[in-house]
């Protein structure tokens, strides 16, 4: 337990001194900022303008944080043989991965933070204070879908070889798992069984993304029902851990 | 004691392009033993399996073909890791933390804790004259200082068994010569140690005893005392044959 939290005390040193880290941050709040310039053509809408585009930058600079730190974790770090030295001491493989898995999570969460921060200033400037407890929420589900997609980068980490492909593939799953019922819809559609099939597998492994987007629905509040939030909560924790597992047996046999 | 041994291992690297499959044998057969308290160079041409064999014997690898042991515990073993110290052969860190930071958490990770953590990484970078730069950031490194560094790391749970890749590689005269004698003061601890070099002046110089590995087969194992500094001539000989 102590190595588990070194190593992800470590991971979490190293991205945050990193200047990757900043530039990020300093990027999403200057979008954050930017909001105030829509808001001042939306007339009555001006704090919803604020929401929307703060919550959307949150979204797309945490992904960038959590895709690009997932990646740094184990390819970058066998490319460039840190790694090595590091799995010669006396720790398990799986400690270790999972140490870093829980760095790069506290970085990505952090960053969130600050840049939610940012929001609740800007919007309590501006007068728009209200529905605290529906923000929480859906940030709080922006920073689930993080910890899976952490996950799934982490996986194509160890089945590829590559940075670049293990960027890619894992974008590519977050574009489809904001698909999904697109895919679904398609799959009843297709007339060939083997391609209807092929398609409905491709529905059932990729994760339904939107299940965690509270920040579309902001105004329905009959969406945070305390039974929707468990199941939601239940099936990201759950594909989150099954993907960490595999990710785990496929490193104990990687050759370093 | 044999406190290492290698027992007929093979290696082949197995690379897949797309639908190409291209397969390269590192070792053959190999079969290796060092004594206690040795100081034993495993030398060799470039791509000759010398890193393969060390890294076999940690565990980064795993074997085709047969068996590895320290202090006759088969490998991978994570218990006999508490005893091994490793100086991989060029010094990549996290380049983004302090000396002192980084030893904390390579000491941390060898289950040293408290007064007897910070003790160790005080003795390491007094050993390997490094207690002025151990706020310096990595990044700010000379390849020297990284290679005393990795040293240091290396040493710092003070291991009965040391694999040293290539320590001296990329090393100006200054920097070789300071590996040297931290080497030596190993020799002198009455450390057992596993170097591996394509320099024969170095292992002729700090190693008891020495290997000819070449093409991954281990031709020759010699006595270094008793050569008078005809090592290099034998190993030409040896390739060559």
């Amino acid at each position: 337990m102590r190595k588990l939290c070194v190593i992800a005390y470590y991971t979490a040193i190293e991205s945050i001194r990193n200047k990757v880290f900043y530039i990020n941050l300093l990027f999403a709040l200057i979008v954050i900022g930017s909001s105030v310039i829509f808001s001042q053509i939306s007339g009555e809408v001006a704090g919803r303008v604020i929401m929307d585009v703060s919550l959307g930058a949150i979204e797309l600079f945490a992904l960038l944080i959590a895709i690009f730190g997932v990646t740094r974790l184990v390819v970058q770090e066998i490319e460039n043989k840190t790694i090595s030295v590091v799995l010669s001491k006396p720790i398990k493989r799986s400690v270790y991965l999972l140490g870093k898995y829980i760095g790069i999570s506290g970085i990505v969460m952090l960053n969130i933070l600050i840049m939610f921060m940012g929001m609740l200033i800007l919007l309590f400037i501006r007068g728009e204070a209200s529905g605290f407890h529906s923000l929480v929420l859906a940030v709080s589900f922006i920073y689930l879908k993080m910890l899976l997609i952490m996950a799934i980068g982490l996986f194509f980490s160890l089945v590829t070889s590559s940075s670049l492909t293990t960027i890619t593939l894992t974008f590519l799953v977050w574009v489809l798992g904001h698909l999904t019922n697109e895919i679904n819809f398609l799959s009843e559609k297709m007339a060939a069984p083997l391609s209807s099939f092929l398609i409905k597998g491709i529905y059932y492994i990729i994760p339904n993304f939107q299940y965690f987007n509270f920040k579309d629905f902001l105004e329905c509040s009959f969406l945070f029902s305390k039974t929707n939030i468990f199941f939601i909560t239940i099936y990201g924790v759950t594909y989150s851990t099954i993907l960490i597992y595999f990710s785990m047996l496929l490193f104990s046999r990687r050759e370093i | 004691m044999k406190i290492v041994k290698v027992e007929n291992v093979s290696k082949v690297y197995i690379r897949k392009y797309l639908c190409k499959v291209q397969k390269k044998v590192a070792l053959k057969g190999l079969n290796l033993e060092i004594a206690e308290k040795q100081v034993f160079g495993l030398l060799g041409l470039n791509g000759s399996g010398k890193t393969t064999t060390i890294k076999l014997l940690l565990g980064l690898l795993f074997p085709n073909k047969g068996n590895l042991f320290i202090f006759d515990k088969k490998i991978p073993n994570l218990e006999i890791r508490k005893k091994i110290g490793y100086l991989p052969e060029a010094s990549y860190f996290f380049k983004y933390l302090t000396a002192k930071e980084l030893l904390f958490f390579y000491a941390e990770l060898s289950s040293l804790t408290g007064k007897e953590k910070q003790k160790r990484v005080d003795w390491v970078l007094e050993f390997v004259e490094l207690k002025e730069a151990e706020k310096v950031r990595l990044a700010d490194f000379s390849k020297g200082m990284l290679q005393r560094i990795a040293m240091a790391q290396a040493l710092l749970h003070n291991p009965e068994l040391l694999f040293l890749d290539e320590p001296t590689g990329g090393l100006d005269p200054v920097g070789i010569k300071k590996m040297r004698e931290l080497i030596l003061r190993l020799r002198d601890e009455r450390k057992t140690v596993f170097f591996s070099s394509h320099f024969i002046n170095e292992v002729e110089k700090v190693c008891n005893y020495v290997g000819i590995l070449h093409k991954g087969e281990l031709k020759k194992t010699l006595e270094v005392p008793g050569l008078n500094g005809r090592l290099e001539d034998i190993f030409i000989q040896t390739i060559s044959e």
